[in-house]
């Protein structure tokens, strides 16, 4: 098992993700899972001008990211797979990745979009998502950075 | 004068406060917008708020070249002039970003390449930015050579520097 960490960050990679979760995890790979930036070969170079250069970053659609992943799972690599949502995160484990945690990092406020603890809101749909990715034996943790003590999702959706 | 507009982007306050500073130098500078983007942004809302910073097409181009000239800020007139005589440099529009691979880079890197009026840099220091703000004429490659060169020449140690500047 060595996806070392799942995140679901809605800015994918930016500063605070590079420099801090690398470094914690000691992953030498970055696998974003994103069919939007897939599809864009201008935002997926962009995208990846922000790792380090010996860091190599895939950027697949879920499909075969889901291939990519279950291939890396197996392998001693440690690996970091960054999503932009949850609905991405259910497909990778649907489609059979083991994934034993994931990490809600990043994700926004806006319309209709309820605060679920400190920078992380969620939408109905995705609340819907995460609550079937933890049937399924994934458990879903809020930790935006490293250092942070990971809170189990479970705590807090007790209350909606 | 300056024939085009800066929009500073970048995280939390910096931008407003690099925007300040640059004021403390070079004076009141009314046609330079400051962009942060909060933890709570998700991309899609910072580019919003981002593209409004830019303008449309990053064009001032929609303002009568008479009407405004009574009502609106001091800077308006002179603009709607320059950009009357410079057609094809219309509108062009230079965003400073703080942080390579940030999402103030990412977002401003994706809009401009859908306008080409806009030239995105980013590692902006207080040295770029006055460089920027006085810049004379047209947001060209020497000016963007220009303003490269000015940032990374602001990045000094000063025994490092005294030692290169003796020899």
């Amino acid at each position: 098992m060595s996806l070392r960490l799942v995140r679901i960050d809605d800015r994918l990679i930016h500063g605070q993700v590079v420099a801090g979760w690398l470094r914690a995890l000691g992953a030498r790979r970055i696998v974003i899972v994103d069919d939007a930036t897939a599809r864009d070969e201008f935002l997926r170079d962009v995208l990846t001008l922000a790792a380090p250069s010996d860091v190599p970053v895939e950027v697949l659609n879920i499909a075969d990211g889901a291939i990519r992943c279950i291939e890396l799972a197996a392998s001693p690599e440690p690996v970091f797979v960054l999503a932009r949502s949850p609905r991405t995160v259910l497909g990778l484990r649907q489609a059979g990745v083991p994934i034993e945690v994931v990490d809600l990092g990043g994700m926004g406020s806006g319309p209709g979009r309820k605060r679920l603890h400190k920078t992380i809101s969620i939408s109905p749909d995705e609340l819907a998502e995460l609550r079937e990715l933890e049937r399924l034996g994934t458990r879903v943790e809020i930790q935006i950075v490293a250092d942070d003590r990971p809170i189990p999702f479970r705590s807090l959706d007790s209350t909606h | 004068m300056r024939s085009f507009r800066i929009v500073i982007a970048g995280h939390g306050a910096f931008p407003a406060a690099l925007l300040a500073s640059t004021e403390m130098i070079c004076g009141p500078l009314a046609d330079i917008v400051a962009a942060g983007i909060e933890p709570t942004d998700t991309p899609d809302r910072y580019a919003e708020a981002l593209r409004a910073a830019i303008g449309r097409d990053g064009a001032p181009d929609h303002v009568p070249a008479q009407s405004d000239a009574a009502g609106s800020g001091a800077s308006l007139p002179a603009e709607a002039g320059r950009t009357a005589r410079s057609s094809t440099r219309k509108g062009r529009v230079l965003v400073l970003c703080d942080l390579l691979g940030g999402t103030p880079f990412n977002v401003a890197s994706a809009i401009s390449r859908r306008s080409p009026r806009i030239v995105c840099i980013s590692g902006v220091n207080l040295a770029m930015a006055v460089e920027a703000a006085l810049a004379d004429g047209d947001l060209d490659d020497a000016l963007v050579e220009r303003l490269l060169a000015t940032g990374r020449d602001a990045i000094v140690e000063t025994e490092r520097h005294r030692a290169q500047r003796a020899s």
